[in-house]
C-alpha cells in the first residue's frame, strides 16, 4: 500500500473528519427523508459552513450528506409512500406495501442494509478504478481535454427528458453565462458592463443556490396550499434488524443493484433514479417469484436501495479523475473543492494524492456511519417527518441568502442568487431542465480554455481534434450520445401536426 | 406548451441577438492564427440562435401534449413569496441581517400557513438570532450589521 493511501486513510480517520462525516450523514438522513427537500438543498444549507472549514473537513461533511441523503430518501418512501428523494421512488413500490402490512421496521432495516452493501461496493470501485483512470487521464493533451469536456456536455441530453431542444438550450444559456467576466486565456473583460464584481464572473455555487432552492421553496408553498400535506406516519416500526432469511433473499438483488448502481454512477447523467428502477426491473426478472413485486417483496426494496447508494461512489469516479460531474451533487462537490483551491481531475491524484485518497476514505467512513446512525437512530429520526414546513422553508430561504453572501462577503452574489432564482422559476414554467445549465456552468469555462489553447498551439488548425485518437474517440462518443437522445425523443413521441 | 414555446423561442432569439451585439463590441487583441476573446461567444451565439429558432418552430408548427391551464392561485403565491424575497434583499444591506431577517422569516411562516402569532414571533426571533450567532461567532462569517452596528460585539 502506497504512503499516500495510508496518509489519505489517516486524514479521513482524524477525529474532526470522522465527526464531520457523521454529522453530514445525520444531516443527510434528515434531509433525505423530508419530502420536498433534496440532497442538493441539504448541501445548499451546509454550503456556508464549507467556506470556513478546512477542505478535508468540508468534503467529509458533504460526502456524509450525499450518502446519508440517499438512504434517508427511503424512510419516507417506506413510511409515507412519498419518496424523500427521486432516487427512492422505486423503493416505495415495495417498501410501502411492507409498511402497510405492519412491517415498516423490516422494510427500513432491509433498505439500510442494502444501502450499506451498495455503498461499500461502490467504495471499492472508487478505490480501485479512480487512481487507474486518473493515470490514463494524465496522458490527455489539450485537444483531448476539450473533446472530453465536450462529451461531458452531451450529458445534457440525458437530462433533457422531455425535449432535446430545451435541454440543449439550457446548456447553451449556461455557456453564455460562463463568458461573463475575464476570459480564461487572455484575461480580457467580457460582458462586465464596467462592473468590478462582474470581472470575477458568476460563481456557479451562487447560481446553483438560486436555481435549485428558490423554485423549490415556491413549489413547496404551492403544494402546501393545495393541501398536499405530509402527515407523520402512525405505523409502528417493529423489528428493524433484518432476519437471516431476509439477508439470504437480498443477496441477488443487492448484487444486481450494486453492480448496476456503480456502473451507472460512473456514466455521467444516469443518476440514482435510473439505477434504482433498472435494478428493480432486473431483480424482478431474475426473481423466482416476480408476482410478489409491488406487494411488499424484500427484493423490491433491496435492489433499488443498493443501487442508489452504489451510484454515489460511481459518480465520484468521473468527478475526481476527470473533473466531470455526473449529477448536481457532484457538481457542487467540485465547487466546494475549487473554493479551497483544489481542482478535481487527474492532477489531483498526482499533486495531492493524499487528499484524493482522503476523499475516498471519507466516502468509506460515510457508508459505515450511515449504516450505524440509520440503524440505531431510526426510531428518533423518523420523528423528523413531523417537522413543520412553516419552520423549515423560511429557514432555508434565509440560509440561501447567507450562503450566497458568505461566498465572497458580497451582496452582489446575493443578487446573482436572486436572479438565478427567477431564471429557475422561468425555466420551470417553460419546462426547461436546469441541470444542463448547471453542467455548462461547471464545464464551460474549462471547455473554452482548452478549445482556444488547442487551436492556438495548432495555429488555428481544427484538425488537431480529429488526429488525436483520444480526442476523436470522445467526439465520436459525443455524436453517438446526441444521436441516441435525438432518436429516443423521436421514438418516444412522434410529432403531430 | 405551444404558447410557452413560442414565448421562450422569441425571448431567446431576442437574447441571442443582444448577446451577438455585445460580442461585436468585445476588444480584439490577439496573436496571429489564434482565436480572440470573442471566438467562444460567437460560437455560443450561433448555437443559441439555431436552438431558439428550433424552439420557436416547434411552438409554431407542432403540438405537444399536456397543455396546462394557468393556476391563478399558484401564480399569486409565487408573486407574493418572490416579492417578500425582493423586499428582504433590498432592505438587508441597510437594516442588517438580524433586523431585516426577522420580519422576512415571520412573513414566510405566515405564508406557509403558520397562524399562531406567538409561535411565529418566537420562532422568527430565535431562528434568526441563532443563525446569526452560529455564522458570526462560530464560523466567522461577517453578516451585515446595518442598524445594529455598534450594538453587536
Amino acid at each position: 500500500m502506497s504512503p499516500d493511501v495510508l496518509e489519505g486513510f489517516a486524514q479521513a480517520s482524524l477525529p474532526m473528519s470522522l465527526v464531520s462525516t457523521a454529522i453530514g450523514v445525520l444531516f443527510g438522513l434528515i434531509v433525505g427523508m423530508i419530502p420536498g427537500m433534496t440532497i442538493s438543498t441539504g448541501i445548499i444549507v451546509l454550503l456556508p459552513l464549507t467556506f470556513v472549514l478546512p477542505a478535508d473537513i468540508s468534503i467529509a461533511l458533504l460526502l456524509g450528506l450525499y450518502v446519508g441523503g440517499m438512504t434517508g430518501g427511503s424512510f419516507s418512501a417506506v413510511l409515507l409512500n412519498i419518496p424523500g428523494t427521486p432516487s427512492a421512488s422505486a423503493t416505495a413500490m415495495d417498501g410501502f406495501p411492507m409498511a402497510s402490512k405492519g412491517q415498516a421496521g423490516r422494510a427500513l432495516g432491509i433498505a439500510i442494509t442494502a444501502s450499506f452493501i451498495g455503498g461499500l461496493f461502490s467504495f471499492l470501485c472508487l478505490y480501485l478504478i479512480a487512481p487507474l483512470l486518473a493515470e490514463v487521464a494524465l496522458e490527455f493533451r489539450t485537444p483531448d481535454m476539450f473533446s472530453l469536456l465536450f462529451f461531458g456536455m452531451t450529458i445534457i441530453c440525458s437530462f433533457a427528458a422531455k425535449s432535446l431542444v430545451k435541454g440543449l438550450l439550457s446548456g447553451a444559456i449556461g455557456l453564455v453565462i460562463v463568458t461573463i467576466g475575464q476570459d480564461p486565456v487572455m484575461g480580457t473583460a467580457r460582458f462586465t458592463f464596467g462592473d468590478v464584481n462582474m470581472m470575477a464572473g458568476i460563481h456557479f455555487l451562487t447560481a446553483m443556490i438560486g436555481l435549485f432552492a428558490v423554485p423549490q421553496l415556491v413549489e413547496n408553498l404551492i403544494e402546501m396550499r393545495n393541501d398536499k400535506k405530509v402527515e407523520p406516519t402512525q405505523a409502528k416500526l417493529g423489528n428493524v434488524l433484518p432476519r437471516l432469511a431476509d439477508l439470504k433473499r437480498m443477496r441477488v438483488p443487492v448484487a444486481i443493484g450494486s453492480f448496476t448502481g456503480s456502473f451507472l454512477g460512473i456514466l455521467p447523467g444516469a443518476g440514482g433514479p435510473i439505477a434504482a428502477f433498472i435494478s428493480y426491473d432486473y431483480s424482478r426478472k431474475s426473481s423466482k417469484t416476480p408476482e410478489e413485486f409491488g406487494k411488499g417483496a424484500v427484493e423490491g426494496v433491496a435492489a433499488p436501495e443498493s443501487a442508489n447508494n452504489a451510484v454515489t461512489g460511481g459518480a465520484l469516479i468521473p468527478m475526481m479523475t476527470l473533473g466531470i460531474p455526473g449529477d448536481p451533487v457532484t457538481a457542487i462537490l467540485i465547487g466546494a473543492l475549487t473554493i479551497h483551491g483544489l481542482a478535481p481531475g487527474p492532477l489531483l491524484f498526482m499533486e495531492r494524492s493524499d487528499f484524493a485518497y482522503g476523499i475516498i476514505f471519507s466516502f468509506f467512513w460515510a457508508n459505515i456511519f450511515n449504516f450505524i446512525i440509520a440503524l440505531l437512530g431510526l426510531r428518533i429520526l423518523v420523528k423528523v417527518l413531523s417537522t413543520p414546513k412553516a419552520l423549515l422553508m423560511p429557514a432555508i430561504a434565509v440560509l440561501c441568502v447567507v450562503g450566497s453572501y458568505a461566498l465572497r462577503n458580497s451582496f452582489f452574489d446575493v443578487y446573482v442568487m436572486l436572479f438565478f432564482g427567477f431564471l429557475g422559476l422561468a425555466m420551470k414554467w417553460l419546462n426547461v431542465p436546469v441541470v444542463p445549465l448547471l453542467l455548462a456552468l461547471v464545464l464551460g469555462r474549462q471547455m473554452e480554455e482548452h478549445l482556444r489553447v488547442a487551436l492556438t498551439s495548432s495555429k488555428g488548425d481544427a484538425s488537431v481534434f480529429f488526429t488525436s485518437p483520444i480526442s476523436l474517440t470522445f467526439l465520436c462518443l459525443s455524436v453517438a450520445s446526441v444521436a441516441w437522445s435525438f432518436y429516443s425523443e423521436r421514438k418516444k413521441k412522434p410529432a403531430s401536426g | 406548451m405551444k404558447r410557452k414555446n413560442i414565448i421562450a423561442g422569441l425571448a431567446l432569439i431576442f437574447i441571442s441577438v443582444g448577446y451577438a451585439y455585445l460580442t461585436t463590441g468585445l476588444p480584439i487583441r490577439t496573436l496571429p492564427d489564434t482565436p480572440n476573446p470573442a471566438f467562444f461567444p460567437w460560437i455560443n451565439t450561433g448555437i443559441m440562435l439555431i436552438l431558439s429558432v428550433s424552439l420557436l418552430t416547434q411552438g409554431l408548427f407542432y403540438t405537444e401534449a399536456g397543455e396546462q391551464k394557468v393556476d391563478k392561485a399558484a401564480t399569486r403565491l409565487t408573486v407574493i413569496s418572490l416579492s417578500f424575497f425582493v423586499i428582504y434583499l433590498l432592505i438587508l444591506p441597510s437594516l442588517g441581517f438580524v433586523v431585516a431577517s426577522i420580519p422576512f422569516f415571520a412573513a414566510m411562516m405566515l405564508l406557509f400557513e403558520e397562524r399562531r402569532p406567538i409561535v411565529v414571533a418566537i420562532s422568527s426571533v430565535a431562528v434568526i438570532v441563532l443563525l446569526f450567532c452560529i455564522f458570526r461567532y462560530g464560523f466567522g462569517v461577517f453578516l451585515p450589521l446595518g442598524v445594529t452596528e455598534g450594538l453587536v460585539p
